[in-house]
């Protein structure tokens, strides 16, 4: 059996696709047989982070309402064999699919998964509801803003409620130099307030920007931070004992020719 | 794993919520555990029982229940329709309702919320967004970010005592203060309690 993980936030726009899109690939390139489920129905997005969208036929809609077989959704990732996607529909809306009908659909995937990783759409209504019923475990994704931590707090109280304890914390679009001055919510302020475990953190990048708009995971990058971020992520979630990255400030050529000749 | 039987008070007596999806034999476990440990505190028959969401009961299950409750000293009254959901939903937050104070041992994140008539005392933080209100005392062993109302009834000598008081509102009796707007972070206990008509905030003794 393999195991089911939602990523979810409450907050919209903080990198749960990304994210589910990014360690999804990540697996794959490990050479896991993995799932991504979009549960945003009738506003999906994964499959256009993906890069699959033309190849959509069937979708999650179609295999609960059994129009198709789950087999016939599911949507080979163009580069890795290992990875597929069921995508959402985009024609319904959050109320035509309900939690048991998730929960069956995410045992079923299980078992020909080694992991099936859900997207869950924003919010605290059905949408989320239905994508957290069938997960083993939650990935809560913030951003350091006060806002986005709120957010999760009152999600990671609802997950409690359902019997999901212990998630663990994504902060995502750290940027360093404004932590440093004082601008931006550090990481331990953000983790007394949560108190859950720190899963990893992704400094902004602008990569990311690029990769999603081409329809390629950034994970898959060599060069981008955020990409190895996301691979220590995924290093994690299997079990390795991975540090969390020093965020070197990209301050100007002086320091850095300083940091040079220090070392 | 959620209880099948809720205790619940209320001004007509003792509220019974049983949940009849349970297995029946678990219920009845449950309840004596329940019941053994309340001691003698439903005895003499002060306590009047009802027994909602019970449509699907049969009535050898209602026999085996009143032959406890007897055992209990508990007076058996009706069987009510109620949606165990939303009341167990609403109750299990304060199940301990029958006792003085409530002990609440988790963190209270956003939009969790704990009502209760006597003094609460919280070992965990209350986090921005969530509630607490009590008839009596608010202790938090922790930090308190969220909305505090002591006293709640109109109990104004009801003070609210946080490791680190960073309550976003203070609500005693029916007073209610807000948070500066630039918040010192202080490096001891706090209390807040009612002095001349005003909330004042000075260290906790």
């Amino acid at each position: 059996m393999g195991e089911v993980i939602v990523i979810t936030s409450g907050k919209g726009g903080v990198g749960k696709t990304t994210t589910t899109a990014n360690i999804g690939t990540g697996f794959a390139l490990l050479g896991k047989k993995v799932v991504l489920v979009d549960a945003d129905i009738g506003l999906r997005n994964l499959d256009v982070v993906m890069g699959l969208e033309n190849r959509i036929v069937y979708d999650l809609v179609d295999v609960t309402d059994g129009n198709c077989r789950l087999k016939q959704a599911l949507i080979r990732d163009k580069r890795y064999e290992t990875l597929y996607l069921l995508p959402a529909a985009q024609t319904r809306d959050k109320n035509a699919v309900n939690p048991d009908q998730m929960k069956q659909l995410c045992q079923e995937l299980a078992q020909d998964f080694d992991y099936v990783i859900i997207d869950c759409p924003a919010g605290i209504e059905q949408g989320f509801r239905n994508a957290i019923a069938g997960a083993d475990r939650a990935i809560i994704v913030t951003t350091p803003e006060v806002s986005a931590v709120r957010d999760a707090d009152r999600i990671i109280g609802l997950l409690e409620s359902e019997g999901k304890h212990n998630p663990k914390l994504i902060v995502n679009r750290i940027r360093p130099l404004m932590v440093k001055k004082g601008d931006m919510m550090d990481i331990d302020d953000i983790i007394e307030i949560l108190a859950v475990d720190l899963l990893g953190i992704i400094p902004e990048d602008e990569y990311i920007v690029i990769s999603t708009n081409r329809g390629e995971p950034a994970v898959a990058s060599p060069v981008s931070l955020a990409s190895t971020a996301y691979k220590n992520i995924v290093g994690r979630l299997m079990g390795e004992n991975i540090p969390l990255m020093t965020l070197e400030t990209n301050d100007g050529f002086f320091e850095r020719l300083k940091r040079v000749f220090r070392f | 794993m959620r209880d099948g039987v809720v205790f619940k008070g209320s001004k007509d007596g003792l509220q019974l919520v049983i949940d009849m999806a349970t297995d029946f034999d678990v219920i009845i476990n449950q309840l004596k555990s329940k019941l053994e440990a309340a001691g003698e505190f439903f005895a003499n028959g002060n306590a009047v029982v009802q027994v909602p969401s019970a449509k699907d009961m049969l009535p050898e299950q209602q026999q085996k229940l009143v032959a406890l409750f007897d055992e209990y000293g508990l007076v058996w009254q009706d069987v009510k329709e109620c949606d165990f959901d939303s009341l167990a939903d609403d109750v299990n937050q304060n199940s301990e309702e029958e006792s003085n104070t409530l002990i609440i041992s988790k963190t209270l994140r956003n939009g969790q919320e704990v009502v209760h008539s006597n003094s609460v005392v919280i070992i965990g933080d209350v986090n921005p967004g969530a509630k607490v209100i009590a008839g009596g005392d608010v202790t938090i062993n922790g930090t308190c970010r969220g909305v505090a109302h002591a006293g709640a009834f109109g109990d104004e000598t009801a003070t609210i005592t946080a490791s680190r008081l960073l309550a976003s509102q203070i609500r005693i009796a029916g007073l209610i203060s807000r948070s500066p707007d630039k918040l010192d972070i202080p490096e001891y206990a706090e209390t807040a309690r009612i002095r001349d008509g005003v909330v004042v905030i000075e260290p906790a003794r």
